[in-house]
């Protein structure tokens, strides 16, 4: 009974606290403050204590980034909670896909991409999102969906073995990453999904940062087809931390967060921020989850500053909740991707392209890896 | 036992047409000891690893430490996972010995009509790919309701283990001389006492490497056990798919070492059974 | 073990009543039911069901079929995985011959140890075997560590995530079942044939190339289909030390009904698979009796 109400306590302290915040952001936005009253209701109407003795499953894309979820998100929302969370992953679309479609998914949240949600929201596999529940005006506007909720900016890095290449003789752009001659050896690159490779394969090929969209898929592939046999592709995001560490390669595409994690723990690695492509990973709920109240309350629960901010330090992805900012460690923040210096050099993935595109695209790329 | 120094050994002396092969034989050890080395040697390169200091895989380890035991321990995933593995290989064991074994005394013992149609199901877990079958009851178990369970799990393993508890009981039922229960019976004794009093403490071995087969069976399937289970409920060998796919720590070296030693172990424990029926 | 099948083929001495016997017969024939109904129910079925569904899904047909038979990719599938067990087969024979034959001619000590050492990779799980696969065979790995540092190479060699790593792991993991059949016809080859065509004068070359080797063909043959019908169906290793052009048909068998959910062609492309296992299934069994091969010690 005590430790309930020990519980209990933490989490009016936490909405305390966020409410103060909130006041800030209000003052500031003006817009936030209309819908941030708007939930303060609602936050003291969460039912809490009735999620005591609950389950919920959290699948994300394992790793460094699936802990650092765990310690930012899950063990606070469990603890404020009693929410008992399972952890699972690495996810993929085609499994996450496949929960949605069988309409009795076992997770309850799922971490996508900005590429995917906007392809797959379309199809009627995820759960709407309850905006009676999150707060919609305290995060972003852009990274915000009806069926899915951003937590996190991230971005697509040239990454490169510090051991190898120093500062001034590194692969300084996509040219390079894509020069068998200049950078010899194996690189590695995404090898579930087109969008990004096909984009870095374009810079590459010369096609101005700007220009991309509509993109040029032939040109693409075809620019992928003169390196392909010196690729190795990884599956995992863990993977391509692994492949660094091992010296497996010595450049390629990595996330500047898995950079950042494996750098943090020792590992030779830097990246170059010319040519980064971000992106925004969201957080859906699948169709028929069986815990769609409590996935709500976690989703509104991990998009607080606080937790975004723990998240930040943890692994140097950009939180989607402005407020985070100042309470993000100042040194981490040349580490993320909406640093104004890093979000200069890079552009945002186009999810409208590639909500049309996906699957076309997706298939042909798939069959290019085989061959 | 070094298995490395026992295949040297020289050939004996004797009158065989083999001794006289002294050069191309010796070719021959030195080839075979290479090939044992590529059997064995790569699995032992786990140990130094699960041992080591460092943070990441590295090869050989800066210094030595428990840590990724200790992480292995103090994991609640991990933990989670030895314990599901656990509660599906027991029951599994026991039920698969225990079809099994009738089975085989069935097959062996007795003539019946349709033996072969039975003998190709009994063995069909044997020959049918695994990917297959894993489709297969992916398939019946979504329909059943089954995926995601302990019980699903059981059934599944079961059904893979079940052919090589067959086998193994089979080959000591045929050592069996089915006089002795008869004369049993003879002298009296009920059908079950005859069986309990004589032929199954002279088959007591090869059931208990059936029931070894099974357990291991049941501890080491991935493919079949990926496609039916979920977070909630995931074996061991299922997590070690994850984490070799893409760890970068070397907690999978420790449970790797763990389930080596074990292997070893259980082999070691067969061979000695087999001993007695020979 | 002779004498024990002997006394068991000859006739029942008559200390029974027939009809007791009789009875005992159909008490033992029964207790095969409980096992054949489980697996009627838990293996047969679900195959079957699943075979079904390759003319059934979407919708009836032979869609599925027509359609894994004319698109390249999975052409390519069909031929990776025919060439990679083709290749497996040949490297875990040239590896399984010899060895086989230093097991089937040496002492009994020589015997019981080189079945131990081959036994030690088949008790181990996969996982663990193909991860020490991955470890040694990096770029940074054991075995490329130790070809430079010998001198014999410069720049690294890649090993892993290609055909390469396919062919060590898959021969790790496939050279038992080699050496098992080699071993058991090798070991009953009568001795008195090659010591007869040594005293004629044949030199130990030509008693192996002519004697040996032809009466130790049954072996060859029962060790070739039985690794290559187990390559076929192979998952992990490919999966795990391969990389996507080396992919088999029981990865796109998984990637096809567990993550896209394409039930026809994935039954499909099983069917094929299962259809040619039973084929040479068949055909090894009139070499060597299944069960023996599993029994593990021969």
């Amino acid at each position: 009974m005590d430790s309930m109400n020990e519980r209990e306590l933490n989490f009016v302290k936490n909405v305390i606290s966020r409410r103060f915040l909130l006041r800030g952001a209000g003052a500031a936005t003006g817009l936030a403050l209309v819908s941030g009253q708007r939930r303060f209701g609602l936050a003291q109407d969460t039912p809490t204590a009735s999620f005591e003795g609950r389950q919920m499953t959290f699948a994300s894309w394992g790793g460094a980034y699936q802990d650092a979820q765990k310690k930012a998100y899950c063990d606070p929302f469990a603890a404020a909670t009693g929410v008992t969370i399972l952890q699972d992953g690495p996810v993929d679309d085609a499994k996450t896909r496949a929960m949605g479609e069988s309409g009795a998914s076992t997770w309850d949240v799922v971490d996508v991409t900005d590429s995917f949600l906007y392809n797959a929201s379309q199809d009627g596999i995820f759960e709407p999102i309850d905006y009676s529940v999150v707060d919609r005006a305290a995060l972003i506007p852009e990274y915000t969906h009806d069926f899915g909720v951003g937590t996190i900016v991230w971005s697509n890095n040239i990454g490169y073995n510090t051991e190898t290449y120093d500062a001034e003789n590194h692969p300084m752009n996509w040219a390079d990453v894509f020069d068998l001659e200049k950078f010899p050896g194996r690189r590695t690159f995404p090898g579930n999904t087109p969008d990004v490779n096909l984009e870095v394969a374009l810079m590459a090929d010369g096609v101005p940062m700007d220009e991309l969209y509509p993109l040029d898929i032939d040109r693409a592939f075809a620019k992928f087809d003169t390196i392909k046999d010196e690729v190795i592709w990884w599956e995992t995001n863990s993977q391509s931390q692994q492949l660094f560490i091992d010296g497996e390669v010595n450049l390629g595409l990595i996330l500047n967060g898995r950079a950042y994690d494996a750098a943090k723990q020792g590992a030779p690695i830097a990246v170059e921020w010319n040519g980064n492509i971000q992106s925004v990973d969201y957080f859906v709920v699948p169709k028929g989850a069986a815990n769609v109240d409590v996935a709500m309350a976690f989703i509104q629960f991990a998009s607080q500053p606080e937790q975004q901010a723990i998240m930040a330090n943890e692994i140097a992805y950009a939180p989607t909740n402005p407020e985070a900012i100042p309470l993000i460690d100042p040194e981490i923040v040349p580490w993320l991707s909406t640093a104004p210096e890093n979000r200069e050099k890079g552009i945002l993935i186009n999810v409208d392209y590639w909500q049309e595109n996906l699957q076309t695209v997706g298939q042909r790329w798939t069959q290019g890896l085989m061959s | 036992m070094n298995p490395l120094g026992v295949a040297v050994v020289p050939p004996e002396e004797r009158a065989s047409p083999f001794a006289r092969f002294d050069l191309p034989r010796l070719l021959l050890v030195v080839v075979c000891v290479a090939i044992g080395i590529f059997l064995i040697l790569p699995i032992f390169i786990v140990i130094p690893i699960s041992f080591s200091s460092a943070k990441f895989l590295q090869f050989p380890p800066p210094g030595w430490s428990l840590q990724w035991y200790q992480a292995f321990f103090s994991s609640p995933a991990w933990m989670n996972a030895l314990k599901t593995s656990a509660t599906i290989a027991v029951p599994t064991t026991i039920l698969a010995t225990l079809l099994g074994t009738a089975a085989a005394l069935a097959m062996i013992r007795s003539k019946f009509p349709g033996a072969t149609l039975i003998n190709a199901v009994i063995m069909a877990p044997l020959i049918v790919p695994l990917i297959i079958a894993a489709c297969g009851i992916f398939a019946v178990f979504r329909i059943w309701g089954l995926i995601g369970t302990i019980g699903g799990l059981i059934l599944a393993h079961t059904a893979l283990a079940i052919p090589f508890v067959v086998v193994t009981v089979s080959a000591s039922v045929r050592t069996v001389d089915q006089r002795l229960e008869q004369a049993a019976r003879g002298l009296g004794a009920s059908p079950l006492v005859a069986f309990r009093r004589i032929t199954l403490p002279l088959i007591l071995p090869g059931v208990l490497s059936g029931a070894l087969f099974a357990f291991v069976t049941s501890l080491d399937e991935v493919i079949v056990s990926l496609f039916i289970s979920t977070a909630q409920v995931r074996p061991l060998a299922v997590q070690m798919w994850s984490d070799v796919r893409g760890a970068i720590d070397p907690t999978i070296a420790a449970v790797s070492t763990l389930l080596f030693g074990f292997s070893l172990g259980v082999l070691l424990l067969v061979s000695l059974m087999r001993r007695p029926s020979r | 073990m002779a004498t024990t099948r002997q006394l068991a083929d000859q006739p029942e001495v008559g200390a029974l009543a027939p009809t007791s016997l009789g009875r005992m017969r159909l008490g033992t024939t029964a207790l095969v039911l409980p096992a054949s109904l489980f697996l009627l129910i838990t293996f047969v079925y679900p195959v079957g069901l699943l075979l079904l569904r390759s003319v059934s899904f979407p919708t009836w047909g032979i869609e599925n079929y027509a359609t894994i038979f004319q698109e390249t990719i999975y052409l390519r599938v069909l031929a990776n995985t025919v060439v990679i067990s083709g290749a497996v087969t040949l490297i875990t024979l040239l590896l399984g011959y010899p060895y086989a034959y230093l097991m089937a001619t040496g002492s009994p000590l020589t015997q019981r140890a080189m079945a131990f050492v081959v036994l030690v990779p088949f008790w181990t799980s996969i996982l663990v075997r193909t991860y020490a696969w991955l470890v040694l065979l990096q770029r940074r790995g054991l075995v490329n560590r130790t070809l430079e540092w010998s001198g014999l190479i410069t720049e690294p060699l890649d090993l892993v995530h290609n055909r390469i790593g396919v062919y060590i792991g898959m021969t790790q993991v496939l050279l038992p079942f080699m050496v098992f059949p080699l071993f058991a016809v090798m070991s009953r080859i009568d001795r008195s044939h090659l010591q007869a065509a040594s005293n004629l004068g044949a030199p130990p070359t030509q008693v192996f190339i002519r004697v040996f080797l032809p009466l130790s063909l049954p072996g060859v043959i029962a060790g070739v289909l039985l690794v290559f019908i187990l390559s076929l169906g192979y998952y992990i290793t490919p999966a795990l030390l391969g990389g996507p052009r080396d992919i088999m048909i029981a990865q796109l068998i998984q990637e096809q009904i567990g993550e896209f959910g394409e039930w026809g062609i994935g039954a499909a492309l099983a069917t094929v698979l299962l259809i040619g296992t039973v084929l040479l299934a068949a055909l090894l069994n009139r070499f060597i009796k299944l069960d023996r091969i599993w029994g593990g010690q021969t």
